[in-house]
Protein backbone atom coordinates (compact mmCIF):
# COMPACT_ATOMS: atom_id res chain seq x y z
CA UNK A 1 0.00 0.00 0.00
CA UNK A 2 1.99 2.93 -1.34
CA UNK A 3 -0.05 5.65 0.39
CA UNK A 4 0.39 4.00 3.77
CA UNK A 5 4.14 4.05 3.17
CA UNK A 6 3.93 7.74 2.28
CA UNK A 7 1.98 8.41 5.46
CA UNK A 8 4.59 6.68 7.62
CA UNK A 9 7.47 8.56 6.01
CA UNK A 10 5.70 11.88 6.16
CA UNK A 11 5.13 11.45 9.88
CA UNK A 12 8.75 10.47 10.34
CA UNK A 13 9.80 13.68 8.58
CA UNK A 14 8.55 15.75 11.52
CA UNK A 15 9.15 13.37 14.38
CA UNK A 16 8.83 15.91 17.15
CA UNK A 17 5.59 17.29 15.79
CA UNK A 18 4.14 13.81 15.32
CA UNK A 19 5.16 12.81 18.83
CA UNK A 20 3.44 15.89 20.26
CA UNK A 21 0.27 15.07 18.34
CA UNK A 22 0.43 11.49 19.61
CA UNK A 23 0.92 12.72 23.19
CA UNK A 24 -2.31 14.70 22.89
CA UNK A 25 -4.20 11.56 21.91
CA UNK A 26 -2.39 9.54 24.60
CA UNK A 27 -3.60 11.92 27.30
CA UNK A 28 -7.17 11.86 26.01
CA UNK A 29 -7.31 8.09 25.75
CA UNK A 30 -5.55 7.72 29.09
CA UNK A 31 -8.23 9.89 30.69
CA UNK A 32 -11.10 8.00 29.07
CA UNK A 33 -9.71 4.58 29.90
CA UNK A 34 -8.61 5.37 33.46
CA UNK A 35 -11.75 7.29 34.38
CA UNK A 36 -13.93 4.67 32.71
CA UNK A 37 -12.25 1.89 34.68
CA UNK A 38 -12.47 3.95 37.87
CA UNK A 39 -16.20 4.62 37.41
CA UNK A 40 -16.84 1.01 36.57
CA UNK A 41 -14.80 -0.31 39.52
CA UNK A 42 -16.69 1.94 41.92
CA UNK A 43 -19.95 0.69 40.47
CA UNK A 44 -18.85 -2.94 40.78
CA UNK A 45 -17.64 -2.38 44.34
CA UNK A 46 -20.92 -0.76 45.29
CA UNK A 47 -23.09 -3.41 43.70
CA UNK A 48 -21.07 -6.06 45.49
CA UNK A 49 -21.83 -4.45 48.82
CA UNK A 50 -25.44 -3.62 48.11
CA UNK A 51 -27.92 -6.42 47.83
CA UNK A 52 -30.02 -5.24 44.95
CA UNK A 53 -32.98 -7.46 44.36
CA UNK A 54 -35.31 -5.94 41.87
CA UNK A 55 -38.35 -8.13 42.26
CA UNK A 56 -39.10 -7.30 45.90
CA UNK A 57 -41.40 -4.86 47.57
CA UNK A 58 -40.96 -3.89 51.18
CA UNK A 59 -44.07 -2.81 53.06
CA UNK A 60 -43.53 -0.51 56.05
CA UNK A 61 -46.09 0.79 58.46
CA UNK A 62 -47.08 4.33 57.57
CA UNK A 63 -45.64 6.88 59.95
CA UNK A 64 -44.07 4.41 62.39
CA UNK A 65 -45.70 1.67 64.43
CA UNK A 66 -46.20 -1.84 63.12
CA UNK A 67 -48.22 -3.80 60.58
CA UNK A 68 -51.04 -5.75 62.15
CA UNK A 69 -51.69 -9.44 61.58
CA UNK A 70 -54.89 -8.55 59.70
CA UNK A 71 -53.07 -6.23 57.35
CA UNK A 72 -50.40 -8.87 56.80
CA UNK A 73 -53.05 -11.37 55.75
CA UNK A 74 -54.43 -8.86 53.30
CA UNK A 75 -50.97 -8.43 51.80
CA UNK A 76 -50.53 -12.17 51.59
CA UNK A 77 -53.65 -12.41 49.48
CA UNK A 78 -51.96 -10.31 46.81
CA UNK A 79 -48.60 -12.07 46.71
CA UNK A 80 -46.13 -14.26 48.55
CA UNK A 81 -45.30 -12.25 51.68
CA UNK A 82 -42.68 -12.59 54.40
CA UNK A 83 -43.38 -10.91 57.74
CA UNK A 84 -40.34 -9.57 59.56
CA UNK A 85 -40.02 -8.49 63.15
CA UNK A 86 -36.90 -6.66 64.16
CA UNK A 87 -35.33 -5.16 67.20
CA UNK A 88 -31.97 -3.89 68.32
CA UNK A 89 -30.68 -5.35 71.54
CA UNK A 90 -27.59 -5.88 73.61
CA UNK A 91 -26.12 -9.30 72.92
CA UNK A 92 -23.15 -11.07 74.44
CA UNK A 93 -21.03 -12.90 71.88
CA UNK A 94 -17.93 -14.80 72.91
CA UNK A 95 -17.92 -12.86 76.13
CA UNK A 96 -18.19 -9.47 74.47
CA UNK A 97 -21.24 -7.29 74.77
CA UNK A 98 -22.48 -5.49 71.67
CA UNK A 99 -25.59 -3.97 70.15
CA UNK A 100 -26.95 -6.12 67.34
CA UNK A 101 -29.91 -6.16 65.00
CA UNK A 102 -32.21 -9.05 65.72
CA UNK A 103 -34.68 -10.33 63.13
CA UNK A 104 -37.56 -12.60 64.02
CA UNK A 105 -38.78 -14.59 61.03
CA UNK A 106 -40.84 -17.65 60.27
CA UNK A 107 -38.37 -20.46 59.77
CA UNK A 108 -39.85 -21.37 56.38
CA UNK A 109 -39.15 -17.83 55.11
CA UNK A 110 -35.47 -17.72 56.01
CA UNK A 111 -34.16 -19.77 53.03
CA UNK A 112 -36.18 -17.52 50.70
CA UNK A 113 -34.04 -14.52 51.58
CA UNK A 114 -30.71 -15.91 52.75
CA UNK A 115 -28.16 -18.60 52.06
CA UNK A 116 -26.14 -20.43 54.66
CA UNK A 117 -22.39 -20.68 54.81
CA UNK A 118 -22.18 -23.29 57.54
CA UNK A 119 -24.51 -25.37 59.73
CA UNK A 120 -28.23 -25.38 59.07
CA UNK A 121 -31.31 -23.16 58.98
CA UNK A 122 -33.76 -22.91 61.88
CA UNK A 123 -36.39 -25.57 62.35
CA UNK A 124 -40.00 -24.55 62.96
CA UNK A 125 -40.36 -22.98 66.40
CA UNK A 126 -36.67 -23.42 67.09
CA UNK A 127 -35.10 -21.68 70.06
CA UNK A 128 -31.73 -21.52 68.36
CA UNK A 129 -30.33 -18.74 66.19
CA UNK A 130 -28.45 -17.92 62.99
CA UNK A 131 -25.71 -15.29 62.78
CA UNK A 132 -24.67 -13.08 59.88
CA UNK A 133 -21.31 -13.54 58.21
CA UNK A 134 -19.67 -10.35 59.46
CA UNK A 135 -20.84 -10.91 62.99
CA UNK A 136 -19.40 -14.43 62.82
CA UNK A 137 -16.11 -13.08 61.48
CA UNK A 138 -15.80 -10.24 63.96
CA UNK A 139 -16.54 -12.35 67.01
CA UNK A 140 -15.06 -15.58 65.69
CA UNK A 141 -18.32 -17.39 66.16
CA UNK A 142 -18.68 -21.03 65.21
CA UNK A 143 -21.64 -23.33 64.86
CA UNK A 144 -22.49 -24.84 68.20
CA UNK A 145 -21.54 -21.85 70.34
CA UNK A 146 -24.10 -19.86 72.25
CA UNK A 147 -25.13 -16.26 72.09
CA UNK A 148 -26.73 -14.48 74.98
CA UNK A 149 -29.80 -12.29 74.41
CA UNK A 150 -31.68 -10.96 77.43
CA UNK A 151 -32.37 -14.03 79.57
CA UNK A 152 -31.99 -16.55 76.73
CA UNK A 153 -28.90 -18.33 75.49
CA UNK A 154 -29.75 -19.57 71.99
CA UNK A 155 -27.30 -21.95 70.28
CA UNK A 156 -25.84 -20.85 66.96
CA UNK A 157 -26.90 -23.52 64.48
CA UNK A 158 -25.96 -21.79 61.27
CA UNK A 159 -23.80 -19.05 59.83
CA UNK A 160 -25.21 -17.11 56.89
CA UNK A 161 -23.49 -16.19 53.66
CA UNK A 162 -22.58 -12.57 53.10
CA UNK A 163 -25.54 -10.78 51.56
CA UNK A 164 -24.62 -7.09 51.52
CA UNK A 165 -26.57 -4.09 52.71
CA UNK A 166 -30.17 -4.59 51.67
CA UNK A 167 -33.20 -2.40 51.65
CA UNK A 168 -35.31 -5.29 52.88
CA UNK A 169 -33.07 -6.87 55.51
CA UNK A 170 -29.34 -6.64 56.24
CA UNK A 171 -28.45 -9.87 57.97
CA UNK A 172 -24.66 -9.63 57.76
CA UNK A 173 -24.36 -7.93 61.11
CA UNK A 174 -27.51 -9.43 62.60
CA UNK A 175 -28.86 -12.40 64.48
CA UNK A 176 -31.86 -14.26 63.06
CA UNK A 177 -34.22 -16.04 65.40
CA UNK A 178 -37.57 -17.73 64.90
CA UNK A 179 -40.80 -15.80 65.34
CA UNK A 180 -41.60 -17.96 68.37
CA UNK A 181 -38.29 -17.11 70.03
CA UNK A 182 -38.82 -13.42 69.13
CA UNK A 183 -42.25 -13.49 70.80
CA UNK A 184 -40.77 -14.96 73.93
CA UNK A 185 -38.14 -12.21 74.11
CA UNK A 186 -40.10 -9.14 73.08
CA UNK A 187 -43.67 -7.97 73.10
CA UNK A 188 -44.84 -8.97 69.65
CA UNK A 189 -48.54 -8.48 70.03
CA UNK A 190 -48.26 -5.16 68.25
CA UNK A 191 -47.43 -6.63 64.83
CA UNK A 192 -44.67 -6.75 62.26
CA UNK A 193 -42.01 -4.16 61.59
CA UNK A 194 -42.03 -4.81 57.86
CA UNK A 195 -43.33 -7.22 55.28
CA UNK A 196 -41.25 -8.30 52.33
CA UNK A 197 -43.21 -9.20 49.23
CA UNK A 198 -41.61 -11.37 46.58
CA UNK A 199 -43.01 -10.89 43.10
CA UNK A 200 -42.34 -13.78 40.73
CA UNK A 201 -42.14 -11.67 37.61
CA UNK A 202 -40.24 -8.39 37.82
CA UNK A 203 -42.62 -6.92 35.24
CA UNK A 204 -45.52 -7.26 37.69
CA UNK A 205 -43.86 -5.31 40.51
CA UNK A 206 -45.73 -2.12 39.76
CA UNK A 207 -49.08 -3.85 39.56
CA UNK A 208 -48.58 -5.72 42.84
CA UNK A 209 -47.57 -2.54 44.57
CA UNK A 210 -50.69 -0.75 43.40
CA UNK A 211 -52.88 -3.59 44.50
CA UNK A 212 -51.38 -3.67 47.99
CA UNK A 213 -51.82 0.06 48.29
CA UNK A 214 -55.41 -0.18 47.05
CA UNK A 215 -56.35 -2.87 49.53
CA UNK A 216 -54.62 -1.47 52.61
CA UNK A 217 -54.76 2.27 52.18
CA UNK A 218 -58.44 2.42 51.30
CA UNK A 219 -59.59 4.54 54.21
CA UNK A 220 -56.36 5.96 55.48
CA UNK A 221 -52.67 5.55 54.84
CA UNK A 222 -51.73 2.39 56.71
CA UNK A 223 -48.65 1.23 54.87
CA UNK A 224 -45.90 2.59 52.72
CA UNK A 225 -44.70 0.34 49.91
CA UNK A 226 -41.10 0.64 48.84
CA UNK A 227 -40.26 -0.70 45.45
CA UNK A 228 -36.71 -2.06 45.34
CA UNK A 229 -36.73 -1.93 41.58
CA UNK A 230 -36.98 1.83 41.70
CA UNK A 231 -34.20 2.14 44.23
CA UNK A 232 -32.01 -0.26 42.29
CA UNK A 233 -32.67 1.70 39.13
CA UNK A 234 -32.04 4.97 40.90
CA UNK A 235 -28.68 3.74 42.10
CA UNK A 236 -27.79 2.35 38.69
CA UNK A 237 -28.73 5.68 37.18
CA UNK A 238 -26.58 7.50 39.69
CA UNK A 239 -23.59 5.38 38.75
CA UNK A 240 -24.31 5.80 35.08
CA UNK A 241 -24.35 9.54 35.62
CA UNK A 242 -21.01 9.35 37.41
CA UNK A 243 -19.59 7.24 34.57
CA UNK A 244 -20.86 9.63 31.92
CA UNK A 245 -19.46 12.56 33.86
CA UNK A 246 -16.04 10.91 34.12
CA UNK A 247 -16.12 9.97 30.44
CA UNK A 248 -17.08 13.55 29.67
CA UNK A 249 -13.89 14.75 31.32
CA UNK A 250 -11.94 12.27 29.20
CA UNK A 251 -13.81 13.33 26.10
CA UNK A 252 -12.86 16.96 26.64
CA UNK A 253 -9.18 16.10 26.71
CA UNK A 254 -9.66 14.05 23.55
CA UNK A 255 -11.37 17.00 21.94
CA UNK A 256 -8.32 19.12 22.68
CA UNK A 257 -6.15 16.39 21.18
CA UNK A 258 -8.39 16.35 18.12
CA UNK A 259 -7.89 20.07 17.65
CA UNK A 260 -4.14 19.63 17.90
CA UNK A 261 -4.22 16.87 15.26
CA UNK A 262 -6.33 19.10 13.06
CA UNK A 263 -3.73 21.82 13.50
CA UNK A 264 -0.82 19.51 12.71
CA UNK A 265 -2.54 18.13 9.65
CA UNK A 266 -3.51 21.57 8.38
CA UNK A 267 0.10 22.68 8.74
CA UNK A 268 1.19 19.59 6.86
CA UNK A 269 -1.16 20.18 3.95
CA UNK A 270 -0.01 23.77 3.60
CA UNK A 271 3.68 22.87 3.83
CA UNK A 272 3.30 20.08 1.35
CA UNK A 273 1.16 21.97 -1.15
CA UNK A 274 3.83 21.89 -3.83
CA UNK A 275 4.55 18.23 -3.20
CA UNK A 276 0.85 17.46 -3.51
CA UNK A 277 0.88 19.37 -6.79
CA UNK A 278 3.76 17.24 -8.07
CA UNK A 279 2.09 14.02 -6.97
CA UNK A 280 -1.13 15.07 -8.67
CA UNK A 281 0.72 16.14 -11.84
CA UNK A 282 2.47 12.81 -12.26
CA UNK A 283 -0.79 10.91 -11.93
CA UNK A 284 -1.84 10.57 -8.29
CA UNK A 285 -5.61 10.67 -8.00
CA UNK A 286 -7.55 12.78 -5.50
CA UNK A 287 -8.48 9.68 -3.58
CA UNK A 288 -4.79 8.77 -3.34
CA UNK A 289 -3.99 12.11 -1.68
CA UNK A 290 -7.03 11.73 0.57
CA UNK A 291 -5.92 8.27 1.64
CA UNK A 292 -2.37 9.41 2.32
CA UNK A 293 -3.53 12.06 4.77
CA UNK A 294 -6.15 9.84 6.37
CA UNK A 295 -3.50 7.19 6.93
CA UNK A 296 -1.37 9.81 8.64
CA UNK A 297 -4.11 10.68 11.10
CA UNK A 298 -4.96 7.01 11.48
CA UNK A 299 -1.38 6.17 12.43
CA UNK A 300 -1.26 9.05 14.93
CA UNK A 301 -4.57 7.90 16.40
CA UNK A 302 -3.59 4.24 16.55
CA UNK A 303 -0.30 4.97 18.31
CA UNK A 304 -1.92 7.42 20.70
CA UNK A 305 -4.86 5.11 21.30
CA UNK A 306 -2.85 2.02 22.09
CA UNK A 307 -0.27 3.79 24.26
CA UNK A 308 -3.02 5.75 26.02
CA UNK A 309 -5.06 2.61 26.65
CA UNK A 310 -2.06 0.77 28.12
CA UNK A 311 -1.26 3.73 30.39
CA UNK A 312 -4.95 4.10 31.24
CA UNK A 313 -5.13 0.45 32.21
CA UNK A 314 -2.07 0.98 34.41
CA UNK A 315 -3.68 4.03 36.00
CA UNK A 316 -6.87 2.03 36.55
CA UNK A 317 -4.78 -0.65 38.22
CA UNK A 318 -3.19 1.90 40.57
CA UNK A 319 -6.57 3.39 41.47
CA UNK A 320 -8.11 0.00 42.12
CA UNK A 321 -5.19 -1.15 44.23
CA UNK A 322 -4.68 2.08 46.18
CA UNK A 323 -8.26 3.28 46.65
CA UNK A 324 -10.54 0.29 46.28
CA UNK A 325 -7.91 -2.26 47.37
CA UNK A 326 -9.28 -4.82 44.98
CA UNK A 327 -7.76 -5.80 41.63
CA UNK A 328 -10.50 -8.08 40.35
CA UNK A 329 -12.64 -5.14 39.15
CA UNK A 330 -9.88 -4.27 36.70
CA UNK A 331 -10.29 -7.49 34.76
CA UNK A 332 -14.08 -7.44 34.69
CA UNK A 333 -15.30 -7.37 31.07
CA UNK A 334 -17.10 -4.10 31.79
CA UNK A 335 -13.73 -2.56 32.77
CA UNK A 336 -11.83 -4.04 29.82
CA UNK A 337 -14.54 -2.48 27.65
CA UNK A 338 -13.16 0.95 28.52
CA UNK A 339 -9.72 -0.04 27.22
CA UNK A 340 -11.21 -0.68 23.80
CA UNK A 341 -13.52 2.30 24.08
CA UNK A 342 -10.46 4.47 24.72
CA UNK A 343 -8.62 3.08 21.68
CA UNK A 344 -11.69 3.49 19.50
CA UNK A 345 -12.22 7.06 20.65
CA UNK A 346 -8.55 7.88 20.12
CA UNK A 347 -8.53 6.56 16.57
CA UNK A 348 -11.96 8.02 15.86
CA UNK A 349 -11.01 11.50 17.06
CA UNK A 350 -7.78 11.42 15.12
CA UNK A 351 -9.31 10.26 11.85
CA UNK A 352 -12.18 12.71 12.24
CA UNK A 353 -9.73 15.55 12.77
CA UNK A 354 -7.76 14.44 9.73
CA UNK A 355 -10.82 14.36 7.53
CA UNK A 356 -11.02 18.05 6.73
CA UNK A 357 -7.29 18.60 6.03
CA UNK A 358 -7.22 15.44 3.90
CA UNK A 359 -10.26 16.57 1.97
CA UNK A 360 -8.74 20.00 1.46
CA UNK A 361 -5.46 18.55 0.24
CA UNK A 362 -7.25 16.27 -2.20
CA UNK A 363 -9.21 19.22 -3.61
CA UNK A 364 -6.11 21.29 -4.39
CA UNK A 365 -5.88 22.12 -8.08
CA UNK A 366 -2.65 20.60 -9.42
CA UNK A 367 -1.58 23.72 -11.36
CA UNK A 368 -2.10 26.01 -8.38
CA UNK A 369 -0.43 23.59 -6.00
CA UNK A 370 2.55 23.28 -8.36
CA UNK A 371 2.96 27.05 -8.44
CA UNK A 372 2.98 27.26 -4.61
CA UNK A 373 6.38 28.11 -3.15
CA UNK B 1 0.54 10.10 -35.91
CA UNK B 2 -0.24 13.30 -34.06
CA UNK B 3 0.44 13.02 -30.34
CA UNK B 4 -0.68 16.56 -29.61
CA UNK B 5 -3.39 18.36 -31.48
CA UNK B 6 -4.81 21.73 -30.47
CA UNK B 7 -7.47 23.23 -32.68
CA UNK B 8 -8.38 26.87 -32.16
CA UNK B 9 -7.75 26.72 -28.46
CA UNK B 10 -8.58 29.72 -26.30
CA UNK B 11 -8.02 29.88 -22.57
CA UNK B 12 -9.55 32.68 -20.56
CA UNK B 13 -8.81 33.16 -16.86
CA UNK B 14 -11.47 34.93 -14.88
CA UNK B 15 -9.67 37.17 -12.43
CA UNK B 16 -11.12 39.75 -10.04
CA UNK B 17 -9.69 42.51 -12.23
CA UNK B 18 -11.40 41.11 -15.31
CA UNK B 19 -10.76 38.24 -17.64
CA UNK B 20 -7.34 37.50 -19.08
CA UNK B 21 -6.90 35.71 -22.35
CA UNK B 22 -3.85 33.49 -21.84
CA UNK B 23 -4.23 31.63 -25.13
CA UNK B 24 -5.91 33.17 -28.12
CA UNK B 25 -7.13 30.85 -30.83
CA UNK B 26 -4.01 28.67 -30.84
CA UNK B 27 -3.74 25.74 -33.20
CA UNK B 28 -0.77 23.44 -32.81
CA UNK B 29 -0.16 19.89 -33.87
CA UNK B 30 2.86 17.81 -32.97
CA UNK B 31 3.82 14.57 -34.65
CA UNK B 32 5.06 11.59 -32.70
CA UNK B 33 8.82 11.51 -32.30
CA UNK B 34 9.37 15.25 -32.45
CA UNK B 35 11.67 17.30 -30.27
CA UNK B 36 9.85 20.56 -29.85
CA UNK B 37 10.58 23.74 -27.99
CA UNK B 38 8.07 26.35 -26.99
CA UNK B 39 9.57 29.80 -26.50
CA UNK B 40 8.29 33.17 -25.53
CA UNK B 41 8.59 35.89 -22.92
CA UNK B 42 6.95 35.54 -19.53
CA UNK B 43 3.21 36.07 -19.63
CA UNK B 44 3.07 34.94 -23.23
CA UNK B 45 0.99 31.88 -22.39
CA UNK B 46 3.76 29.25 -22.42
CA UNK B 47 2.80 27.79 -19.08
CA UNK B 48 -0.88 27.74 -19.98
CA UNK B 49 -0.10 25.90 -23.20
CA UNK B 50 2.07 23.45 -21.30
CA UNK B 51 -0.65 22.90 -18.69
CA UNK B 52 -3.21 22.16 -21.36
CA UNK B 53 -0.92 19.75 -23.22
CA UNK B 54 -0.06 18.21 -19.84
CA UNK B 55 -3.74 17.65 -19.02
CA UNK B 56 -3.41 19.81 -15.95
CA UNK B 57 -5.89 22.30 -17.33
CA UNK B 58 -8.65 22.30 -19.91
CA UNK B 59 -9.32 24.98 -22.53
CA UNK B 60 -12.17 27.49 -22.43
CA UNK B 61 -12.80 26.93 -26.12
CA UNK B 62 -11.30 24.74 -28.81
CA UNK B 63 -10.47 21.07 -29.13
CA UNK B 64 -7.50 19.29 -27.56
CA UNK B 65 -6.42 15.73 -28.26
CA UNK B 66 -3.49 14.11 -26.44
CA UNK B 67 -2.18 10.78 -27.69
CA UNK B 68 -5.28 10.55 -29.87
CA UNK B 69 -7.63 11.06 -26.91
CA UNK B 70 -9.92 14.06 -26.76
CA UNK B 71 -9.59 15.74 -23.36
CA UNK B 72 -12.47 18.20 -23.69
CA UNK B 73 -14.99 17.56 -20.96
CA UNK B 74 -12.93 14.95 -19.13
CA UNK B 75 -13.26 14.81 -15.33
CA UNK B 76 -10.45 15.06 -12.82
CA UNK B 77 -9.99 11.30 -12.51
CA UNK B 78 -9.73 10.81 -16.27
CA UNK B 79 -7.26 13.69 -16.65
CA UNK B 80 -5.23 12.20 -13.81
CA UNK B 81 -5.15 8.86 -15.58
CA UNK B 82 -4.00 10.54 -18.82
CA UNK B 83 -1.20 12.32 -16.95
CA UNK B 84 -0.14 9.07 -15.35
CA UNK B 85 -0.16 7.00 -18.54
CA UNK B 86 0.52 9.32 -21.47
CA UNK B 87 2.61 12.18 -20.12
CA UNK B 88 5.92 12.43 -18.35
CA UNK B 89 6.72 15.65 -16.52
CA UNK B 90 10.15 17.17 -16.02
CA UNK B 91 10.21 20.33 -13.93
CA UNK B 92 12.64 23.19 -13.48
CA UNK B 93 12.98 22.44 -9.77
CA UNK B 94 13.19 18.68 -10.33
CA UNK B 95 10.27 18.14 -7.92
CA UNK B 96 11.18 14.66 -6.79
CA UNK B 97 9.15 13.43 -3.85
CA UNK B 98 11.39 14.06 -0.84
CA UNK B 99 10.26 11.07 1.23
CA UNK B 100 11.10 8.58 -1.51
CA UNK B 101 14.56 7.46 -2.58
CA UNK B 102 15.69 8.18 -6.14
CA UNK B 103 14.79 4.64 -7.20
CA UNK B 104 11.41 4.78 -5.45
CA UNK B 105 10.64 8.05 -7.20
CA UNK B 106 11.09 6.27 -10.51
CA UNK B 107 9.03 3.29 -9.40
CA UNK B 108 6.19 5.39 -8.00
CA UNK B 109 4.30 6.04 -11.29
CA UNK B 110 4.51 2.34 -12.15
CA UNK B 111 3.07 1.43 -8.74
CA UNK B 112 0.35 4.07 -9.22
CA UNK B 113 -0.61 2.43 -12.46
CA UNK B 114 -0.74 -0.90 -10.64
CA UNK B 115 1.76 -2.67 -12.84
CA UNK B 116 4.02 -5.49 -11.73
CA UNK B 117 7.75 -5.48 -12.25
CA UNK B 118 8.29 -1.95 -10.94
CA UNK B 119 11.42 -3.15 -9.13
CA UNK B 120 13.15 -4.29 -12.27
CA UNK B 121 11.90 -1.52 -14.55
CA UNK B 122 12.87 1.14 -12.00
CA UNK B 123 16.44 -0.16 -11.86
CA UNK B 124 16.70 -0.30 -15.64
CA UNK B 125 15.50 3.30 -15.95
CA UNK B 126 17.90 4.41 -13.24
CA UNK B 127 20.74 2.84 -15.15
CA UNK B 128 19.57 4.28 -18.47
CA UNK B 129 19.87 7.85 -17.15
CA UNK B 130 23.35 7.13 -15.86
CA UNK B 131 22.75 6.87 -12.11
CA UNK B 132 24.30 3.84 -10.43
CA UNK B 133 22.29 1.62 -8.15
CA UNK B 134 24.06 2.72 -4.98
CA UNK B 135 23.21 6.37 -5.64
CA UNK B 136 19.62 5.33 -6.32
CA UNK B 137 19.24 4.46 -2.64
CA UNK B 138 19.65 8.12 -1.72
CA UNK B 139 16.91 10.58 -0.98
CA UNK B 140 16.62 13.49 -3.47
CA UNK B 141 18.21 16.02 -1.10
CA UNK B 142 21.36 13.88 -1.07
CA UNK B 143 21.75 14.20 -4.83
CA UNK B 144 23.16 17.02 -6.93
CA UNK B 145 20.87 19.06 -9.18
CA UNK B 146 22.02 17.24 -12.30
CA UNK B 147 21.50 13.85 -10.66
CA UNK B 148 18.03 14.88 -9.47
CA UNK B 149 17.07 15.97 -12.98
CA UNK B 150 18.31 12.65 -14.39
CA UNK B 151 16.13 10.81 -11.88
CA UNK B 152 13.23 13.10 -12.83
CA UNK B 153 13.67 12.18 -16.49
CA UNK B 154 13.73 8.49 -15.57
CA UNK B 155 10.54 9.03 -13.54
CA UNK B 156 8.92 10.76 -16.51
CA UNK B 157 9.71 7.69 -18.64
CA UNK B 158 8.43 5.18 -16.09
CA UNK B 159 5.02 4.49 -17.63
CA UNK B 160 6.31 4.69 -21.19
CA UNK B 161 4.37 7.89 -22.01
CA UNK B 162 3.59 9.37 -25.43
CA UNK B 163 5.03 12.76 -24.51
CA UNK B 164 7.70 14.11 -22.20
CA UNK B 165 6.87 17.66 -21.09
CA UNK B 166 9.84 19.56 -19.75
CA UNK B 167 9.33 22.99 -18.20
CA UNK B 168 12.68 24.87 -18.18
CA UNK B 169 14.51 21.60 -17.43
CA UNK B 170 17.89 23.31 -17.29
CA UNK B 171 16.76 26.50 -15.55
CA UNK B 172 18.32 25.50 -12.23
CA UNK B 173 21.50 23.92 -13.56
CA UNK B 174 24.94 25.19 -14.49
CA UNK B 175 26.02 25.26 -18.13
CA UNK B 176 27.92 21.97 -18.10
CA UNK B 177 25.15 20.03 -16.35
CA UNK B 178 22.55 21.69 -18.57
CA UNK B 179 24.35 20.35 -21.60
CA UNK B 180 24.39 16.83 -20.13
CA UNK B 181 20.67 16.98 -19.44
CA UNK B 182 19.93 18.26 -22.96
CA UNK B 183 22.03 15.45 -24.38
CA UNK B 184 20.07 12.97 -22.29
CA UNK B 185 16.78 14.47 -23.55
CA UNK B 186 18.09 14.33 -27.11
CA UNK B 187 19.00 10.65 -26.67
CA UNK B 188 15.58 9.96 -25.23
CA UNK B 189 14.06 11.63 -28.27
CA UNK B 190 16.23 9.56 -30.56
CA UNK B 191 14.84 6.43 -28.90
CA UNK B 192 11.45 7.55 -30.19
CA UNK B 193 9.89 9.71 -27.49
CA UNK B 194 8.15 12.98 -28.31
CA UNK B 195 9.68 15.73 -26.20
CA UNK B 196 8.26 19.19 -25.66
CA UNK B 197 10.49 21.68 -23.88
CA UNK B 198 9.30 25.03 -22.63
CA UNK B 199 12.17 27.48 -22.33
CA UNK B 200 13.30 31.01 -22.87
CA UNK B 201 16.88 29.94 -23.36
CA UNK B 202 17.79 29.98 -27.09
CA UNK B 203 20.62 27.51 -26.40
CA UNK B 204 18.04 24.97 -25.29
CA UNK B 205 15.91 25.64 -28.36
CA UNK B 206 18.98 24.92 -30.48
CA UNK B 207 18.81 21.28 -29.48
CA UNK B 208 15.23 20.90 -30.67
CA UNK B 209 14.04 20.28 -34.19
CA UNK B 210 11.11 22.66 -34.11
CA UNK B 211 10.23 25.76 -32.13
CA UNK B 212 6.90 27.39 -31.46
CA UNK B 213 7.13 31.03 -30.48
CA UNK B 214 4.34 32.38 -28.30
CA UNK B 215 3.59 36.08 -28.00
CA UNK B 216 0.55 37.44 -26.18
CA UNK B 217 -1.24 34.15 -26.29
CA UNK B 218 -0.74 33.56 -30.00
CA UNK B 219 1.60 31.28 -31.87
CA UNK B 220 3.42 33.88 -33.83
CA UNK B 221 5.57 31.91 -36.17
CA UNK B 222 7.22 28.60 -36.56
CA UNK B 223 10.92 28.40 -36.77
CA UNK B 224 12.60 25.32 -38.02
CA UNK B 225 16.14 24.87 -37.10
CA UNK B 226 18.30 22.03 -38.16
CA UNK B 227 21.04 21.35 -35.81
Amino acid sequence: MIFFKFAKRNLARHKFRSVLAVIGIVIGVLAITALGILGNSVRLAASEQLCMIGNELVVFPYGGGTISEDDFERIEKVADAIPVRSSVDKVILNGESTLVMIYGMRSKDIPKLMEKEDGQFLKHGSLNCLVGSRLADNYELRVGERASIESQKPRIVGILKERGIGFDISPDNAIIISDKMFSSLYDSSTGYNSVIVKVDNIEDVEEVREEIEDRLNKKEEVVMVMELKMIVEGIKELFNTISVFLLGIGAISLLVAGVSILNVMMMSTVERTKEIGVMRAIGTSRSGILRMFLFESLILGAFGGVIGAILGFGAGFLVDVLILKEVSYLFAPSSIFYVFLGIAFGIGTSVLSGLYPAWRASKLKPIEALRYE
Amino acid sequence: MKVVELVEVTKVYELPRGSVKALDNVSVSIEAGGFISIMGPSGSGKTTLLNIIGCLDTPTRGRVAIGGENINGLGDDQLTRLRRDKIGFVFQQFNLIPTLTALENIQYPIILKGLNGHEKKGKELLESVGIDEKLGENKPNELSGGEQQRVAIARALANDPDIILADEPTGNLDTKTSKDILVLLKETNERGKTIIVVTHDPLVADYTSRTFRLVDGRVEDKVRNFK
